[in-house]
């Protein structure tokens, strides 16, 4: 019985606290006792009446959604190499797949620059987007090779052996069972993505508004209720991601909808 | 049949396309460290090692990263250890991995707002009577030993650090224990016996790239920390950006030796994890 | 009847080492057949090369007299039930029965509902597997793969997971199902009995190669070498070129000639209402299982008298084949 508790406790300090803070500061005013606290909402309408806000929204999801379908399609295809086959070089093969995580961002940003340059992606959306794909595909490959693996190749076996086509067979067994990979993935890319701040400035040359970009101006306003809806806000482009792709899973074959559940 | 050999190597061939991304930008940045009007030169690697800038940011930058990811480990292996059976539930998962919907500025920005001079702790403190006025609470963002830094990870990392350990725990089997237990070890033999050689690997890894990341990562110490000593990704992020053009090599020197510190880590680390499963491997045969 | 698969010169190889060596057998319509032999001996491999999930490193598989070297697993119409269920987790029983026959293009109510009937699952039609139990699960398996209509099923120790009890009960019913709905099959075990129950002609596969192919009668009179002798425990090896049966063989002295073997008494059982005596054989370093008389009480060593007209020769060429 007392675990549960400190576990209760340590979770609502740790985890819980932190975000119930910032949604409390962005309702009411600054937290000075001598003055009173009192419930505002102005914070959000002036936060919302900022173009800049939309603009860097908006950019920030569109981003978000082409990093993820990169990060899908990479994922996917090597996840699966990883799961399923054994071949000479694999551990080697898997370091490597890891090793951006242990690369310096900035390192990759400004040696890719001049690239980006060349071949005119610089200052634009396409090349933040692949400059943003360095610090979450090691991820992906990672969360969809333990999915693969979760799978199992004999279950897709049977599945061949009962004539699935290639692409019948993905549709119909591994992408429903993939769904919370893809989930996780969702939820992991765009999160990632929206905090780059200094690899985006620097391929997006200050011409690709995302929210990161607006953070810092924000900043040095020094109002906290403005500062805490705008914090609050960075939940809105996953949440809007999540609920995209919850869309497009639950057309999925065998997808439960409710005249499948039975009594 | 052959077919059957490549197919691996056609499912790779994204993920390895991919890869160029960032062989490309590290590569480019390593010729650009060395290059010069004329030829290869080394000039801006001596300029930066006799720096008294970048040796004491280089220095304040492991300190930091290497204190944040350390507390964030330990913390989210006691988390962990302790409380991996409430985990199994949705609901407890779901909260333990709240912070990770935000992005680390936001993190850094509640601790602002929790730690700052004119923050949530200062005004109960004074409120409650403990301290006078504000020169007596101690300053513990954008301070000179990265407290903010530090406390930002930490609040952001022990979610990730729980994330990547708690599929281990959930798999070790309950009669490690109970076979330790009967033969009468205590809590610290369980730990080492049951559970350390099961969870090093994976902690191995996750410290890693928390170090890699911490170590590197520029938006919280830009929000988070001092002029000076400042982390060594402010101080090539402000040499990248600076108007003199001459400060634009030093920018990627920095870069390309941090770089290699932490590809001496890893390697290091890997091949120790290596040797040990190698060792594993061989008695069981 | 005509031919429902017919295998030539199967051989396959990992490395050095030889899995598949040299295999040639047919199978017509309707025909059932048991393969047995050691865990761990390519059986697996086989059928997995038969059903087009691995490739053979050479030979010929003709399946209705054509060939389906490098034809697709998924065109082979081979079917194949695994040693798990491997049921789709997130499709109902009924879903996971119709995924094959939609593919086929052979859907159809009446044959779901058919085939539902005679797995009796009709009322775990829209259950997931997670909610059935080890033997609903396998036969789920098995009507899924009969719904795809294959020419030939092949069943991969489909029971071994399960506990006795129900292995014993679903043997029965599945050979029944077999039979009515004329399926030709091809059975992978390991247990002896398994392969009789299932299979009209066994095939005994070990080293790569059928060591004899008959039916459980023929091995009984006529084994067809030393190999599938130990391996049936019918019969006595006297040498590499002749044994007797086990029936044959007397625990006292009779005025027949016969040959005395001296084996150690391990220890004795009872099933089927008998004596077993699990003997060892040091001679020839091996152990065996025979009935005692009753009234047998001796100890530590016993002779084993067999008589010399019941001693008979293997076949001078050591395959089996009819």
């Amino acid at each position: 019985m007392r675990p549960k508790l400190y576990f209760r406790l340590i979770t609502a300090l740790f985890f819980i606290f932190p975000i119930v803070l910032l949604l409390l500061q962005s309702i009411t005013t600054p937290w000075r006792t001598r003055e009173g606290i009192n419930i505002q909402l102005e914070s959000f309408t002036v936060l919302w009446s900022d173009p800049n806000l939309w603009t860097a929204t908006v950019w920030s999801i569109i981003i978000g959604a082409v990093v993820l379908l990169f990060n899908l399609f990479i994922g996917l295809t090597a996840g699966k190499a990883l799961a399923f086959y054994s071949f000479k070089g694999r551990s080697l093969i898997e370091a490597l797949l890891l090793s951006p995580l242990l690369i310096p961002l900035l390192a990759v940003a400004i040696g890719l620059h001049l690239f980006m340059i060349r071949l005119d992606l610089a200052d634009t959306w396409l090349g933040v987007a692949l400059v943003h794909l360095v610090p979450t595909v090691p991820y992906t490959i990672k969360i969809f090779h333990h999915a693969y693996s979760q799978i199992g190749r004999p279950l897709l076996e049977q599945a061949e052996n009962l004539g699935a086509s290639v692409s019948h067979q993905f549709f119909t067994v591994e992408l429903p069972l993939l769904k919370n990979a893809i989930r996780s993935v969702t939820f992991l890319t765009i999160v990632i993505s929206l905090s780059q701040y200094a690899i985006t400035a620097i391929i997006g040359g200050g011409s690709v508004i995302t929210m990161p970009m607006i953070f810092f101006p924000f900043l040095n306003s020094a109002n906290p209720p403005l500062m805490a809806a705008l914090s609050i806000w960075f939940a809105v482009p996953p949440l809007v991601m999540y609920i995209a792709v919850e869309a497009l899973l639950s057309l999925a074959p065998y997808s439960p909808t409710f005249w499948r559940n039975r009594t | 049949m052959r077919l059957h050999r490549i197919k691996p190597w056609i499912l790779l061939f994204p993920a390895l396309l991919f890869l160029l991304l960032p062989a490309y930008g590290l590569w480019s940045a390593a010729s650009a460290s060395v290059s010069s009007t004329d030829g290869i030169t080394f000039l801006h690697y001596r300029e930066l090692l006799t720096s008294e800038r970048f040796l004491h940011s280089l220095w304040f930058s492991v300190r930091t990263a290497w204190t944040a990811s350390m507390a964030s480990i330990i913390i989210g292996i006691l988390i962990t250890r302790s409380f991996a059976r409430y985990l199994t539930e949705i609901l407890p998962r779901l909260a333990v991995w709240l912070p990770m919907l935000f992005p680390h500025l936001v993190f850094g920005y509640i601790v602002i707002l929790l730690f700052s001079e004119t923050g949530l702790l200062y005004e109960l403190l004074s409120t409650l009577c403990f301290i006078g006025g504000a020169d007596q609470f101690p300053i513990l963002t954008r301070d000179d030993y990265g407290v903010g830094i530090i406390l930002t990870y930490i609040g952001k990392e022990v979610p990730f650090v729980i994330l990547m350990l708690y599929p281990v725990y959930q798999a070790l089997p309950q009669f490690y224990f109970d076979v330790v237990k009967t033969l009468g070890g205590g809590r610290y033999q369980q730990f080492k016996t049951v559970e350390w050689p099961q969870i090093s690997t994976v902690v191995m890894e996750t410290f890693i790239i928390l170090f890699a990341f911490t170590l590197t990562a520029y938006e919280v110490p830009a929000m988070l920390g001092t002029n000076f000593p400042e982390m060594v990704s402010v101080l090539s992020y402000d040499w990248f950006y600076s108007g003199s053009f001459e400060d634009r090599p030093l920018a990627f020197s920095a870069m390309v030796m941090t770089s290699f510190l932490l590809f001496l880590l890893s390697l290091s680390s890997y091949l120790y994890v290596n040797r040990k499963r190698m060792r594993a491997l061989r008695g069981r045969l | 009847m005509s031919t429902a698969i017919e295998v030539k010169n199967l051989s396959k190889a990992y490395g050095k080492e030889t899995i598949i060596n040299q295999l040639s057998f047919k199978l017509n319509y309707e025909e059932k057949w048991s393969i047995v032999g050691p865990s761990g001996g390519g059986k697996t491999t086989l059928l997995r090369i038969l059903a087009g999930l691995d490739q053979p490193s050479s030979g010929t598989i003709k399946v209705d007299g054509e060939s389906v070297i490098g034809i697709d697993a998924r065109k082979r119409k081979v079917g194949l039930v695994f040693q798990q269920p491997l049921l789709f987790p997130h499709m109902t029983v009924e879903e996971n029965i119709t995924y094959g026959a939609r593919l086929s293009g052979t859907f159809s109510k009446t044959k779901t509902n058919d085939l539902l009937e005679a797995v009796s699952l009709t009322k775990s039609r829209t259950s997931f597997p997670s909610e059935l139990s080890g033997g609903q699960q396998q036969r789920t398996a098995l009507a899924r793969a009969l719904a795809a209509e294959p020419k030939i099923l092949l069943l991969d120790e489909p029971f071994s997971s399960l506990d006795p009890a129900l292995r014993q009960e679903l043997r029965y019913w599945v050979r029944r199902l077999l039979d009515e709905r004329e399926i030709t099959s091809i059975f992978v075990t390991h247990d002896r009995e398994e392969a009789m129950i299932m299979g009209d002609k066994i095939g005994i596969f070990h080293n790569g190669e059928f060591q004899q192919t008959a039916s459980a009668e023929t091995i009984l009179d006529f084994p067809a070498n030393p190999f599938v002798v130990q391996f049936f425990n019918n019969h006595i090896l006297i040498n590499d070129n002749s044994y007797a049966p086990l029936s044959r063989i007397t625990l006292f002295e009779t005025d027949d000639p016969s040959v005395v073997i001296k084996a150690e008494l391990l220890h004795t059982t009872i099933s089927y209402g008998e004596r077993i005596a699990h003997v060892y054989i040091k001679e020839q370093d091996k152990r065996l299982s025979l009935r005692l008389p009753l009234q047998f009480n001796q100890k530590n060593y016993i002779n084993l008298f067999v008589p010399k007209e019941h001693i008979h020769s293997f076949p001078l060429s050591q395959q089996g084949l009819e």
